[in-house]
């Protein structure tokens, strides 16, 4: 199995972080590198990132440790109300789903329009024959069934794709 | 004064009190890392605007998950373990919306008075780097210029250790490779 390390691998790394390869390390180690391939690959990529290294943090001009945390406090506290008041918006709509129930169920006790259009459509379900109803339903997918699963497509992509936009917002 | 707002003036209290140190021990840990994971940022994203962007959020981040630490490398391990993963959550956004590209041109900007030599080796390495994926950056920028253990640097990548050495070998080899140099410093 071919090696992926070797012993003198940080020694190597270590003269070229300090600028001592080649000139200022033992012969040895020059001989050594030349026939190894993990050290010699320390010595090709490790002076380069030495000098990235040193010249990304020089070029950078940071943002002020102090306003970091300045900002870190004012987007804490402000997602920390965010939180508390979520369970009271949560309680808020499940007080007004109650309440337009309640008086849904007061309204249909009590109106009798609502009582004979309910008994109404009880009556047209019951008088319809499913028998009669099943081959036409059928006929109808047969000739426009692309238009159906064209229509229910749309139905199922479009929601997906204005939950998939509006998510990555 | 309501309950709720005796609830929410408590909330930003807590809010306050979650950040894992106070400001003189931020101030002094951010003015030892920023440099740093700014640099590593740039380098695995390929972009100092989104690198600027994401150190903050670093920051932010390691504030907020109040995680305790035993010592400054484990300290230091979490910002970096944070910044990895923010990067590559960036990356995938930018996979989605258009295909990710490192603009090398901008990671450095070469002083105008440095002459060809430096600046051309330079503008190598960054186009080297460029045809690294992701996480080979991020493994040998770690490696070789923040000087982190295999153990580190399979803490913060999440890998196994066992697994790191020979990702990390065949990084380096693609990386001298497309350096195309020789140990003695010249061209191969």
């Amino acid at each position: 199995m071919k090696p992926v390390e070797c012993e003198f691998e940080s020694e190597v790394l270590a003269a070229t972080l300090q600028s001592r390869w080649p000139e200022r390390v033992d012969a040895d180690l020059r001989a050594h590198v030349v026939t190894c391939a993990i050290c010699s690959d320390v010595v090709a990529i490790g002076g380069a990132f030495d000098n990235a290294r040193e010249r990304m943090r020089t070029s950078v001009t940071l943002p002020d440790s102090g306003r970091v945390w300045w900002l870190a406090q004012l987007r804490a506290r402000r997602e920390a109300a965010e939180a508390a008041g979520r369970p009271i918006t949560a309680a808020q709509v499940i007080a007004f789903a109650c309440a337009v129930g309640l008086l849904g169920a007061c309204f249909g006790a009590t109106s009798k329009w609502f009582q004979s259009a309910l008994g109404w459509v009880g009556s047209s379900v019951a008088g319809v024959d499913m028998k009669a109803v099943l081959p036409s339903a059928a006929a109808l997918v047969a000739g426009h069934g692309v238009l159906l699963i064209a229509a229910a497509a749309v139905l199922f992509v479009v929601p997906t794709a204005v939950y998939l936009a509006l998510g990555r917002e | 004064m309501t309950f709720t707002d005796v609830s929410r003036a408590e909330t930003l209290d807590d809010a306050s009190a979650a950040f894992v140190m106070d400001e003189d021990a931020f101030r002094a840990f951010y003015e030892r890392t920023a440099r740093g994971v700014w640099a590593y940022l740039a380098r695995v994203t390929g972009d100092r605007q989104l690198a600027d962007d994401l150190l903050q959020e670093t920051f932010y981040r390691f504030l907020r998950a109040a995680a305790t630490h035993d010592s400054e490398a484990h300290r230091r391990n979490s910002l970096y373990r944070i910044a990895t993963n923010l990067a590559r959550d960036a990356r995938r956004r930018s996979l989605i919306r258009a295909p990710f590209s490192v603009s090398c041109d901008d990671i450095e900007r070469v002083p105008s008075s440095e002459h060809g030599g430096a600046a051309e080796r330079m503008a190598d390495f960054t186009r080297a780097m460029s045809h690294l994926k992701p996480r080979e950056r991020a493994m040998l920028w770690l490696a070789y210029a923040e000087g982190a253990s295999h153990r580190e640097i399979a803490d913060v990548l999440g890998l196994r250790p066992g697994s790191l050495k020979p990702m990390l070998f065949r990084a380096r080899r693609r990386l001298a490779a497309l350096l195309g140099r020789a140990p003695d410093g010249g061209k191969r």
